[in-house]
């Protein structure tokens, strides 16, 4: 019996991989494509049927170049859409963790770690949907010290560590506590009525945006955020501190977060405060939570009006 | 030959444990009385109010004044004292941002006497007797100070120059700040005294969770074994020391027992609570999201595990009262 001859095909490579050996049932339908929120907010070059069949084809380097190798953050909307149940984000985490031992590095921005503001508590480890900061020991001053550092090529960038280090020590551009407080009014400059903290995912549609900015900016002002699992309390309390009469936090429904848990580490933190509001006697209809599902279109009209009559009422009974 | 310092301890809503924590110096207070003055101590020496209306404004050198203010003559002895001290240090938890008697924020005077003078397991008393404000005597009426409807923290009212954290503030702490102030090398003023500028995570030797780790239940202290040498967070056991600022020496810690926060907000926290909040909301396990109220319930009382020594000074306080 003769030897069949042997290659080691890109494809057998990350199908040896858990998780990469569903690729071979993918028949190019490109239903994940139509769920892709990255494909229609980011990056319409965006394609994980594409870079399926990339990989049946061979293309390696081209596979580890293109962007849904790197941008993919395992919502897993298409998992749900998929006819094959193909669980496409594992195998593009397949191909990603190829991509990385071959060399090849995230084009994300990625969080990174003020060394002597860290404390190496590891709470940002043990809040990261994608396990991308670890703890590790480091000679400082004579003295081993325990601090965070990140993985860039597993940092998604959604900053549920920004919002939960104690210590302002971990931070990305854009999102820093320092960048958010500054969006946060101060009394002399006329608070407006509602401050809206807004998950850049949430609104799925260019014109609920627009719903948004369509209010007076003496009336609703827009922070926004990567995620709500970036929200901070201490930013809601600060706001209403400062004369701003409600704090609109806008985030995604249940299931639906493009960073896996970051809505619900904001439910957590939500509901906290709303705890702690309430054994303080303070009216809780101040700050909402809101969670606008992919079906949701227009919904934000609705939320920003109930909460300004809300307000409205607050006022009227105090 | 320069004059010896001349000091003053006061004591307003507090338990005494400050007062204590001057005391546990024990010979090392002979020093100080050689080398200073101390010209008001009500816990320990007897001195009237009135020894102090007689001073000359900026008399006293260095104030230690500890306890919150609950009352009105909390508030006036504090305004007397800042009137004749050069330097005014609010000493402990209680004077740095309202400590234990602020937890009394959540709730009106009204609820907070029925509780004390009626349904307290430990009163039984069918007339409800109520303390009155005024009560006339054959010498003339006497009064009770005003109880305010909140508690107040000392540098709310007055204008401090330092602040000494803890509940209390360690011995070994008090005895580097009670040498600064007798060699005359206090720091610059509105830094903070006796404490460091790290959280207590950052002291904290125990061993932390693994990446990614998640907490399904929160228990209270009492409720499970604790392991000496893990993170107490890795055990549903709320634990203050990411947010609080360092410098106690840990005690809690090796009692096994979780920071309490009363050393306050880490450099960095605007809010000591609500940064709790965050961080340990965002620790909850969500694996099973139907069950995300299920493990919030289990944290007993938020205000009173986020905000133990700090109610008084935190954002929803001045929101309440102002």
């Amino acid at each position: 019996m003769s030897h069949l001859p042997t290659t080691i095909t890109f494809a057998s490579e990350v199908k040896a991989i858990p998780g990469g050996e569903h690729l071979e049932l993918c028949y190019s339908c490109g239903t994940c494509v139509s769920k892709c929120l990255i494909q229609q907010k980011v990056d319409p070059a965006y394609n994980p049927r594409r870079l399926l069949r990339m990989v049946m084809m061979d293309l390696k380097t081209d596979a580890y170049l293109d962007p849904t190798t790197w941008l993919c953050s395992e919502c897993d909307l298409c998992y749900e859409a998929c006819p094959q149940e193909i669980h496409i984000s594992q195998v593009i985490t397949a191909v990603k963790h190829l991509a990385v031992e071959a060399g090849f590095t995230s084009p994300l921005i990625a969080v990174s770690v003020d060394e002597d503001l860290c404390s190496g508590c590891g709470i940002c480890a043990m809040v990261c949907p994608y396990e991308a900061p670890s703890l590790f020991e480091k000679e400082v001053n004579g003295e081993v010290d325990r601090l965070s550092q990140v993985d860039q090529n597993k940092c998604m960038g959604c900053g549920t560590c920004v919002g939960a280090c104690p210590l302002s020590a971990i931070g990305r551009e854009g999102v820093t506590n320092t960048e958010i407080e500054a969006q946060i009014p101060t009394p002399e400059s006329k608070p407006p009525t509602l401050i809206t903290f807004i998950c850049d995912w949430s609104l799925r549609a260019e014109d609920d945006l627009k719903i948004l900015e369509s209010y007076p900016p003496d009336q609703v002002n827009i922070v926004h955020i990567p995620c709500t699992g970036r929200i901070d309390p201490q930013h809601a309390l600060m706001a209403l501190d400062s004369g701003v009469r409600g704090v609109l936090v806008c985030g995604c429904k249940p299931g639906e977060c493009h960073y896996k848990r970051g809505n619900y580490a904001a439910t957590c933190k939500m509901g906290l405060l709303d705890s702690l509001l309430g054994q303080m006697n303070l009216p809780e209809k101040q700050i909402q939570f809101v969670q606008i599902g992919t079906q949701d279109r227009g919904r934000i009209r609705h939320e920003v009006d109930g909460m300004l009559s809300a307000l409205f009422d607050i006022k009227e009974a105090v | 030959m320069t004059a010896k310092p001349k000091l003053a301890f006061y004591w307003a809503a507090s338990c005494g444990g400050c007062e204590i924590t001057i005391t546990e110096l024990g010979m090392r207070l002979v020093d100080v009385s050689e080398q200073a003055d101390i010209v008001f101590w009500p816990a320990a020496m007897d001195f009237k109010y009135d020894d102090v209306r007689q001073m000359a404004d900026e008399e006293i050198d260095v104030c230690f004044f500890n306890g919150a203010i609950r009352n009105s003559e909390n508030e006036e002895m504090a305004h007397l004292l800042r009137q004749k001290s050069k330097t005014m240090i609010a000493f402990g938890s209680c004077a740095h941002m309202g400590g234990i008697p602020g937890l009394a924020n959540m709730y009106d005077i009204e609820s907070l006497c029925q509780r004390v003078f009626d349904t307290s397991p430990s009163i039984d008393d069918s007339r409800g007797t109520r303390p009155q404000k005024t009560t006339t005597m054959p010498e003339g009426d006497i009064d009770l100070p005003t109880l305010f409807d909140h508690v107040k923290y000392l540098g709310e009212i007055v204008n401090i120059d330092y602040f000494m954290p803890g509940c209390p503030p360690v011995v070994d702490q008090v005895w580097i700040v009670f040498q600064a102030v007798l060699n005359g090398n206090l720091p610059a003023r509105g830094s903070v005294l006796g404490a460091d500028g790290r959280s207590v995570c950052d002291v904290c030797s125990r061993d932390k969770a693994e990446t990614g780790f998640r907490i399904n239940e929160f228990k209270r202290p009492h409720e499970v074994e604790l392991d000496p040498i893990t993170c107490f967070l890795t055990q549903g056991v709320i634990c203050c020391g990411p947010a609080t600022r360092a410098g106690c020496g840990t005690p809690c810690l090796e009692g096994n027992m979780p920071c309490r926060g009363c050393y306050g907000p880490a450099e960095g926290v605007q809010d000591q609570g609500a940064k709790l909040a965050s961080a340990i909301g965002a620790m909850i396990d969500t694996e099973d999201p139907d069950k995300l109220q299920t493990i919030l319930n289990t944290i007993v009382d938020p205000a009173g595990s986020f905000y133990r020594f700090g109610l008084a000074h935190s954002i929803m306080s001045r929101m309440k009262y102002e």
